[in-house]
């Protein structure tokens, strides 16, 4: 399968894997390794910001690349329950093709568990990380 | 410019310069161009004895007889040719066909074809090293059993079948006709037609140097009959219908024939390279080798990478290194290999699984790159992954 330059960059960098530790630190995670697609975000959100956020996936190079791109993106915006862009947005920038879309899909799950942890702490349901 | 390391010789080989030049004295107009079966001038006895003289080249590096070389377009074509064939020859006598789940789709689809039709086949199920036990052949054969159609070496995994012995057990059944797939065997290991005993083989010319598009069913003079398939001509003794393609044959007759005469140094060479490669994977950890071992070809290193997704190992490796996820013929369909998963692999290991394919070129340098190469993308989407 040939790749964008874009997403060939991403993949090949993913310059934001990992995890992130300490303080005002929330994780979501959606997918399954066993079913060939998971992803996991961190973010840092302080003052209803995002001041980090750092990424893991087992995934294809589109999904790994969607995923560090949403990292390095959503760093200084708010924490809101949306990706940076939305799915349709990212499968044109990152020339996604249509059978793969289902694995952008879990990358927009994953995201939205991670805002949701990061609200329900927030709201002083649940602690931090 | 950079060109990736080629490790991809079980989907296809360079041609070598010496076949090149046999081809070529074979086109143009000072060349044998004629057509091999135009017997009224000396342009055609030229071309016919081009012909005549790879069918004797090919005949000698497997230990057949030249009057037992039928040319095909490839080994797809001899394939279809020899369980097509014997399909219909023989269907008075009975519509049952034994075959392996591990072999290749030029098999396996001929073989559904015939299922639609009205065929039943027997798909044996090889143990965890991809061998199949001569046994299970015994133990499939039934009163109406027609033919047999295991291969010689995996294309995917490499092992060795013991086709002696599954030769001897089909000679106990006198309307049951042994075909082998042989087309990764010829400069891997030894084959011998006639020792072998079987009725029907495929060989190709561009898995040893020769060109594409051409290949060869030998069928053996001991009572072996088949329905051709396509008709127009009466040339192969009738049985493939259509000018012979006097460059292509002459190829692979000189390719044979350099395959034949290579020392045994060589096969040694290559082995101590696939051990070099397998040393340097295992050394990354969770990396498992696929097939026996013991019964394989030294040209062939298959090996799953755990925590890895497949894709993007592929990925990963594909600006350095030309290596493939299973068989060049299906790797289009992005499935996983449906050899490592009759061998038992979970679908995820058989995504995360390469096949490499050592040549006459491969050089420790090549080795050496492929383990950097592979030990930074293993390691990388490892760390991604959060394995």
């Amino acid at each position: 399968m040939n790749y964008s330059a874009l997403t060939r960059r991403y993949f090949d960098a993913a310059v934001n894997a990992g995890v992130l530790t300490g303080a005002d630190i929330f994780r979501g995670a959606a997918g399954s390794r066993a079913q060939g697609t998971w992803v996991q975000f961190d973010v840092q959100v302080n003052s209803g910001i995002i001041r980090a956020a750092r990424f893991l996936a087992f995934a294809c190079p589109h999904t790994i690349a969607v995923s560090a791109w949403t990292a390095e993106n959503a760093v200084g915006g708010p924490a809101r329950a949306a990706l940076p862009e939305s799915v349709q947005a990212l499968s044109e920038r990152f020339a996604v093709p249509a059978p793969k879309l289902g694995r952008l899909l879990i990358v927009e799950d994953a995201w939205l568990a991670t805002m949701q942890a990061a609200a329900a702490a927030i709201a002083g349901q649940h602690g931090t990380l | 410019m950079h060109r990736p390391v080629y490790l991809d010789h079980a989907a296809t080989t360079p041609i070598d310069p010496r076949v090149a030049a046999r081809m070529a004295q074979c086109l143009a107009a000072d060349g044998e161009f004629g057509n091999p079966g135009s017997s009224s001038h000396d342009y055609g006895d030229a071309a016919r004895a081009v012909v005549e003289e790879a069918r004797a080249q090919v005949a000698a590096a497997v230990g057949a007889m030249a009057c037992e070389v039928v040319w095909t377009s490839g080994a797809t074509e001899a394939n279809n040719l020899a369980i097509f064939g014997v399909a219909h020859y023989y269907r008075d006598y009975g519509r049952h066909i034994v075959t392996a789940r591990t072999e290749h789709s030029a098999v396996l689809d001929p073989c559904r074809e015939l299922e639609r039709r009205g065929w039943r086949v027997t798909y044996l199920t090889p143990d965890r090293g991809g061998i199949i036990d001569p046994a299970q052949v015994a133990g499939a054969l039934q009163a109406d059993t027609v033919l047999v159609s295991i291969m010689h070496v995996n294309n995917e995994i490499g092992v060795i079948q013991d086709i002696a012995a599954m030769a001897a057990i089909c000679a106990r059944h006198p309307h049951t006709r042994l075909h082998v797939d042989a087309a990764q065997s010829v400069g891997k290991c030894g084959v011998d037609f006639g020792h072998l005993g079987v009725d029907l083989m495929t060989l190709s010319a561009h898995k040893v140097y020769g060109p594409k598009g051409v290949g060869v069913l030998l069928v053996s003079r001991r009572g072996v009959q088949l329905s051709a398939l396509q008709f127009g001509g009466g040339q192969e003794r009738t049985l493939r219908a259509g000018t012979v393609a006097t460059h292509q044959v002459a190829g692979m007759g000189t390719a044979f024939a350099l395959a034949a005469a290579l020392p045994q140094s060589e096969g040694e060479r290559v082995a101590s390279l696939r051990e070099r490669l397998w040393q340097g994977l295992a050394a990354l950890g969770g990396v498992l080798r696929n097939g026996d071992v013991d019964r394989s070809v030294p040209q062939l290193l298959n090996v799953s990478f755990e925590d890895v997704e497949g894709e993007s190992l592929l990925a990963a490796v594909r600006p350095h290194l030309a290596v493939s996820t299973g068989s060049a013929c299906t790797s289009a369909s992005q499935e996983p290999s449906y050899v490592l998963r009759a061998l038992g692999r979970s679908e995820r290991l058989c995504e995360s699984s390469l096949r490499f394919g050592l040549g006459r070129g491969t050089c420790e340098r090549d080795i050496d790159t492929a383990v950097a190469v592979l030990g930074h993308a293993v390691s990388h989407l490892r760390r991604v992954g959060g394995a």
